[in-house]
């Protein structure tokens, strides 16, 4: 084994300029296939933390039916104390938060902009989003009465400035009409253009007096540890609570699944259009280097060596290659994507990526699982794409081919 | 009992339907211990018949007996493991692996036969100094003579110790002195070892040293003769 492993290793070595193209090629693809890769991984973590650290957190429960039809009326009537008491003992979870989740209309002397309302525990809120954080301007809530915060889009929409007044007019739990004046008290600016814009956080406090909804709530969002823990956490809620809907992130902004699963797909077919060349770079070399070593082959056959064995020493000779550029293109990609550690800078086309919960700097992520499938899948199209070589050459007759010119 | 055996053979290429008869009915047996020679002129016969013992091509009909053993009835493994166990081969082009040095040429051979790392270097230091080249050990094949690749390729031969080594024009593209030393060589391991060899050549100087000549014409057995040759 070790002459024949002697004998791939110095193969590859003799005609340099075919190895070091194939060895090229191999690791251009697998940079290129890492590098796209770890950058739509970065767009997909942030677009999740984007999601989940806004409004989303990793869990909501609310009242059943209330997704499907989600009415100011649809509250947990009890105050979430039912949950809070399971969520206090469960060490997957990192923190919750209360909320009273209704539509309305905002008016300022200059407009009127249909919104989402988010009656917020001031205080517990920062634990399960980034809301605080996003401040640039005036406060984030103190839980006075009065206050709200909106993104910057909301307020030139509005066009209103920190202190000025608008009216918050919507249908309370009775469905009657009810309004309410409050003050800007702090705007925020976040990655998403749909928060930024469709967005008005006010004190739980002040939600419950406008939507007459008392000790009840709208949801308590969950914040895991571990966002995977989301799942079993949900499970266990769920049981024996037909009148809960405990949700996850994922299912509460089925998009994101979506462009989950989309990026899986793009990974698949960067995998294939890659692989699929390589394999016809492998094959082509290996059949050029059969063609120039037929007596040679012929000799090794003459003097007794089994076919079964050639065909190894051919396999060995493709992969051989292959590891080389695999190994020189995961160095490289790890490289590359080390140095852009601090992010990418898309800023030119950050309009774009707001709209889907994106910010312009994007960190390449590279996940484990990005270096072992290209590794596995590289060695598997060099197995594969060594083998028609392979088998060409054991087909040769020892006697024609220690002949051959 | 005789080491090689033909009963009848015959060999018939086809080239774009073109047929072309390479032997016509063929009847040979080589004992052990001889330094036969198969001779005549080019397009006679002699590779063909050559290759057709070493197991390296298949009559179209007739027999090739090893050991009394006919070839047709082995597999490709089963004929590989022959030429592996049983055969030695030198070739006219040297045909020494070009990415081996010497020793590991006639290692090479030895690793087939699975025979360890340690003894297999052994052997070999001993193969190379016996065909005196032990300070060629570590050149590849672009770095030697062609005498000196042709005497790797004897040691390669003979390092599996085979029944008999088959010579396909061995001489062919050495000048005569070192066509001269390498048959010098080739008759001392016939001599003292007991090495059975089979050449086909033209070359007089093979012809001389031969102790059997089978004289081959237009695919048959034309004649053979022992004893001192005469040209």
């Amino acid at each position: 084994m070790l002459t024949l492993f002697r004998i791939a290793l110095r193969n590859i070595g003799r005609n340099r300029r075919r190895t070091s193209i194939l060895v090229v090629t191999v690791a251009i693809g697998l940079l290129g296939t890492t590098l796209s890769m770890s950058l739509l991984w970065g767009i997909e973590q942030q677009m999740i933390e984007t999601a989940t650290a806004t409004d989303l957190g990793h869990l909501q429960i609310h009242a059943t039916g209330y997704n499907a039809d989600p009415k100011i009326s649809r509250l947990l009537s009890d105050g979430g104390k039912e949950i809070d008491g399971l969520l206090d003992g469960e060490p997957s979870v990192q923190a919750y938060s209360h909320r009273i989740r209704s539509e309305g209309l905002v008016t300022s002397p200059k407009a009127s902009v249909g919104l989402r309302i988010l009656g917020v525990d001031a205080e517990r809120e920062p634990e399960v989003s980034s809301i605080k954080n996003w401040i640039v301007e005036g406060d984030y809530l103190s839980g006075k009465r009065r206050e709200s915060i909106v993104g910057r889009r909301l307020a030139n929409r509005l066009g209103v400035q920190i202190g000025d007044k608008v009216i918050i007019s919507a249908q309370d739990t009775q469905g009657n009409m009810t309004a309410e004046s409050i003050r800007i008290t702090g705007i925020f600016r976040s990655v998403s253009s749909d928060i930024d814009s469709g967005y008005l956080f006010i004190n739980l406090d002040q939600s419950a007096h406008i939507f007459g909804t008392h000790e009840a709530i709208s949801e308590i969002v969950v914040v895991m540890n571990e966002r995977q823990s989301a799942l079993p956490l949900q499970a266990k809620l769920s049981m024996n609570r037909p009148h809960l809907e405990v949700l996850r992130w994922d299912q509460l902004r089925p998009f994101i699944a979506f462009m989950m699963d989309t990026t899986q797909s793009v990974a698949a077919s960067f995998y294939l259009v890659i692989f699929v060349a390589m394999a016809f770079g492998i094959a082509n070399v290996m059949m050029m280097s059969i063609f120039d070593r037929v007596r040679e082959i012929g000799v090794m056959l003459a003097l007794g060596m089994s076919r079964t064995r050639l065909l190894l020493l051919i396999i060995t000779e493709g992969v051989l290659v292959t590891i080389i550029g695999t190994a020189i293109g995961l160095a490289l990609s790890l490289g590359i994507v080390g140095a852009l550690s601090e992010g990418v800078d898309f800023s030119f086309y950050s309009a774009g990526f707001n709209d889907f919960g994106v910010g312009s700097r994007i960190v390449p992520l590279l996940k484990p699982e990005d270096f072992i499938l290209p590794i596995a899948i590289s060695m598997l199209t060099a197995f594969m794409a060594s083998l028609w070589p392979a088998l060409r050459a054991v087909q040769l007759q020892p006697a024609e081919a220690t002949r051959h010119e | 009992m005789s080491i090689l055996r033909t009963v009848a053979v015959q060999k018939t290429y086809s080239t774009r339907g073109i047929e072309t008869q390479a032997l016509n009915g063929v009847d040979l047996t080589i004992e052990a211990g001889e330094f036969t020679a198969l001779a005549g002129p080019s397009g006679s016969g002699k590779t063909t018949l050559l290759n057709l013992l070493g197991a390296l091509d298949v009559p179209t009909s007739g027999k090739v007996l090893l050991d009394e053993e006919d070839l047709a009835s082995l597999t490709s493994a089963e004929l590989s493991e022959r030429r592996l166990h049983k055969l030695g081969f030198v070739f006219q082009a040297y045909n020494l692996i070009p990415v081996l040095n010497a020793a590991e040429n006639v290692e090479f051979v030895l690793e087939l036969q699975g025979i360890k790392p340690h003894e297999r270097r052994q052997r070999a230091s001993q193969l190379l100094e016996r065909v005196g080249l032990a300070e060629m050990a570590k050149k590849r094949p672009p770095e030697m003579s062609g005498g000196q690749q042709q005497r790797v390729a004897v040691a390669r031969a003979i390092a599996s110790e085979p029944q008999v080594i088959l010579a396909d024009e061995p001489t062919a593209n050495l000048d005569s002195t070192t066509a001269r030393n390498l048959l010098d060589l080739m008759q001392q391991l016939n001599q003292e070892e007991g090495t059975t060899f089979l050449f086909s050549s033209h070359d007089p100087l093979v012809l001389e040293k031969a102790k059997r000549r089978i004289l081959l014409r237009d695919g048959l057995i034309e004649g053979e003769e022992q004893g001192p040759y005469k040209t």
